[in-house]
């Protein structure tokens, strides 16, 4: 091609040697456990920093040896853990000490840091050190959070004192140092994030020499990109995987992995129109789920049980009401309530495209059974402040609402924002069961997995019961990737960067 | 002439004045809650208490633009609540992305439209002529984004001969124009029509003014009419339309930042708007409206210097 480009090889755009060329769904905002507010930035600080224990890249959220030589619980409120020695900080701050894990975890419960993150660490008191590579946790109650979210979270890295301390004791995207298998080399604002491999690393050596991690927010730029030859893994949206699979660019594979993220229709039982629980069990009973997943996941996704996903502890197999609801039920119980048809109704929903189909399926549905609901698309910001009582009495008139929300390894976090001490905070249902409170501190404070599972079980039937909620999906989260590569993904789907290898072609 | 720039630059800082004033307050009437949007289920109330302090939201509005100004007269735009990093580096950061953007696609749209311009005013209702008008409007009427998700599709993902997003590796300048080509070409194309349609309707007007008329009785080469002339009479509408171009680019370039995946002042808006991350949103307010004020600015002085009726008019005298 007789295009003049100067002096510009065309590698240093195209996929090449031995870097990997990877997208994130959001710029870098703070690489410190205290102030890091997303699982973007997750994704560059686990590739850079150590945990004691780390999940697994094999779709579980079970956990591997990391820093830690050994860790062990020894009895409700005390974990035992030792480092294995010889791990380097980089830029010469020497080895990985008990000290350091003492360090972080302590500044992220230390008042005076007001931690972000600080209410992952749950009932954390205390580090005790015995030696160099040695200590013990201990909580002030029992939390059975504390590996899954404290120890193996982005919140559980391990930094070092003196390099934290040297800095002032914190930081966003300048990291002081690293001692994961890749460092940090360099962030440019709203352009990419690279890391280089570690040279002090002692462990599986990194697989790429560099790591350019792509901030691009639009998923359709950065299908695009991957279709140029610019990006080796890329999250896509769901409406592409079709058109994908049909004409896949070369060489290329696609995983549909879940996703933590949970969808529901809310419905708050504090608004007149909903007071009445028939019409709000109507309303369960009207809503064809499956139809919603259907038309807004392309039938990628499945039909939830509730705000627990699959493989989690507390995953019901079934939710009470049927995907596809009832629709004869649903007028009955409209008709024993005694409403005059049509009932009409507000549904809020945040605009964006997946959420708005879903509420449209649902309108059709309703509609089937004599309810008109009117919808009102609002851009995020403002949809996240409707049931809010802090910011005045809209909370009132919100009735119907779709709203979803991110887990993490542990089911309390997915049902935790429905207890009554979250009214007008972040439960907008304005649902409030104490049996349910009292679950969900008893499930946090019991270890036995089997009775947390029933616990968990049991609070999902509750919510269900109430009327307030219609679940619909815990959605999932297409990848598409270069067969050149072997990728690695956490169980909810997001890139796992220090396990991504290069593809052994020979197979 | 120092009169005249000293009088347009005092009602131009009224004008950015204005302007960075009524946006604060409407930035600031818009629902939402900057600590819910970012920090999600983790927005304890200690927390939003604390960031709502740290962006002086909990202070009546009045007093948060009296700090803001009181800020920015000792250049200090304030930290992002979110990164902590001072505002003003984020945003200079961000601006020299959109500001060669701009001025790529706005100087390719001049390079082509002018002389298209001309041409057609001279070969008046010739083929070239009727090709350029059907051209103009079509290059008009197509959207931007259009064009750019096409030229993104075609030369990028279709044929590799572009690169599809980002601006190219810094300190590498021939890598980074060559990321410029496509977004600027999807920004600048439309201009490219509206520039040709202005610069021939206003040949066409100037050609049929008596200095023309005696310049040609006086047996000058028609190439030195148009050129010494007529052109650069016709020019003077070009440059206003030019000044009001840049500024209107500097926000319209979002669409092209999106599309080609690249940084700029445009998408920092556009993510700080929908993350409530007021300073961000001020910050980069102020520039941009601020590089509006200016371009028209020196549009004004351009056109006065070519033009010595409107120096007259002003009372400037020479």
């Amino acid at each position: 091609m007789g295009l003049a480009t100067g002096g510009i090889s065309r590698k240093s755009w195209a996929v090449h040697g031995n870097t990997l060329h990877i997208r994130n769904y959001q710029d870098l905002s703070s690489l410190d456990s205290v102030s890091s507010l997303s699982a973007a930035d997750g994704i560059i600080s686990a590739a850079i920093n150590q945990n004691l224990l780390k999940f697994r890249s094999n779709g579980t959220w079970d956990t591997r040896f990391d820093a830690a030589e050994s860790f062990e619980q020894i009895d409700a409120t005390h974990y035992r853990f030792r480092l294995k020695p010889g791990q380097l900080f980089s830029k010469g701050y020497g080895e990985m000490t008990a000290d350091d894990v003492k360090f972080s975890f302590e500044r992220m419960v230390d008042p005076a840091m007001n931690a972000i993150n600080r209410p992952d660490m749950g009932p954390l008191s205390h580090v005790e050190v015995h030696d160099r590579y040695s200590g013990t946790f201990v909580l002030h109650t029992p939390y059975a959070a504390f590996i899954p979210v404290a120890v193996a979270g982005p919140t559980g890295e391990i930094l070092s004192r003196d390099a934290v301390t040297a800095v002032g004791g914190r930081f966003t995207t300048d990291p002081p140092c690293g001692s994961g298998p890749y460092l940090f080399k360099s962030w440019q604002a709203q352009r990419k994030t690279v890391l280089e491999r570690s040279p002090l690393w002692t462990g599986r050596p990194a697989a790429f020499e560099k790591i350019h991690v792509y901030a691009m927010p639009d998923p359709k730029t950065a299908e695009m990109a991957f279709e140029a030859g610019e990006l080796d893994c890329a999250r896509i949206s769901v409406e592409t995987v079709a058109p994908f699979k049909k004409d896949m660019p070369l060489d290329s594979s696609i995983r549909v992995l879940p996703s933590g993220r949970n969808y529901w229709l809310g419905l708050n039982q504090e608004n007149p129109a909903l007071a009445d629980i028939r019409i709000r069990r109507a309303i369960q009973y009207a809503v064809d789920v499956e139809a919603v997943v259907e038309a807004a996941w392309f039938g990628l996704a499945k039909v939830s049980s509730g705000p627990i996903p699959e493989g989690m502890t507390g995953h019901r197999d079934s939710a009470l009401i049927p995907p596809r609801g009832n629709p004869e039920k649903a007028k009955a119980l409209l008709a024993e309530a005694g409403v005059t048809l049509p009932l009409r109704l507000r549904l809020d929903v945040n605009n964006d495209a997946l959420e708005l189909t879903s509420v449209q399926v649902m309108q059709w549905s309703l509609r089937k059974v004599g309810i008109e609901v009117e919808i009102h698309a609002q851009d995020n910001s403002t949809f996240l402040t409707i049931g809010r009582e802090d910011l005045g009495d809209q909370w009132r008139d919100v009735q119907l609402f779709m709203q979803s929300f991110t887990g993490l390894a542990d089911p309390y976090y997915s049902l935790t924002w429905f207890t009554s001490d979250q009214l007008g905070l972040w439960n907008w249902e304005r649902f409030s069961n104490e049996e349910f409170d009292r679950l969900n501190d008893l499930a946090l404070a019991t270890t036995n997995e089997a009775e947390r599972s029933r616990m968990y079980q049991r609070m999902q039937d509750l919510m269900e019961e109430s009327g307030c909620y219609r679940f619909v999906t815990n959605s999932v989260m297409p990848q598409i990737y270069r067969n050149t590569i072997e990728p690695a993904f956490r169980a909810d789907g997001y890139a796992m960067l220090r396990d991504i290898r290069p593809a052994d072609r020979r197979r | 002439m120092l009169n005249f720039i000293i009088r347009r630059g005092l009602l131009s800082l009224l004008i950015l004045f204005l302007a960075v004033s009524l946006l604060f307050g409407m930035i600031h009437l818009v629902p939402g809650d900057p600590a819910t949007t970012m920090l999600g289920p983790r927005a304890t109330p200690e927390l939003k208490a604390e960031l709502s302090q740290r962006m002086g939201l909990d202070q009546p509005l009045p007093v948060q633009l009296g700090r803001f100004y009181a800020g920015l007269a000792r250049g200090d735009l304030g930290v992002d609540p979110f990164s902590d990093r001072k505002v003003t580096v984020i945003v200079w950061e961000q601006l020299p992305y959109t500001l060669i953007l701009v001025l790529a696609a706005i100087g390719g749209a001049s390079l082509l439209g002018i002389p298209l311009g001309c041409f057609s005013a001279i070969r008046r209702n010739s083929l070239l002529d009727r090709l350029t008008a059907v051209m103009s409007v079509a290059f008009i009427a197509i959207p931007s984004f259009v064009v750019a998700l096409y030229l993104l599709l075609w030369l990028a993902v279709k044929w590799r001969w572009f690169p599809a997003m980002g601006a190219g590796e810094a300190g590498n300048y021939s890598d980074q124009a060559y990321h410029l080509v496509l977004p600027a070409i999807a920004l600048g194309l439309g201009w490219v029509g509206y520039i040709a349609r202005l610069v021939r309707a206003s040949m066409l007007e100037v050609m049929e003014e008596n200095h023309i008329r005696t310049a040609r009785a006086f047996g000058l080469p028609e190439r030195t009419i148009i050129a010494h002339y007529a052109l650069r009479i016709a020019l003077l509408p070009t440059v206003t339309i030019l000044g009001l171009g840049i500024g209107t680019m500097l926000s319209g370039a979002l669409f092209a930042e999106i599309v080609f995946s690249r940084p700029g002042i445009g998408k920092l808006l556009y993510e700080a708007v929908l993350n409530r991350n007021y300073p961000i949103v001020m910050g980069a307010v102020l520039v941009t409206t601020g590089f509006f004020v200016l371009s028209t600015l020196v549009s004004d002085i351009i056109n006065a210097m070519l033009d010595p009726r409107l120096r007259e008019r002003q009372g400037m005298g020479n």
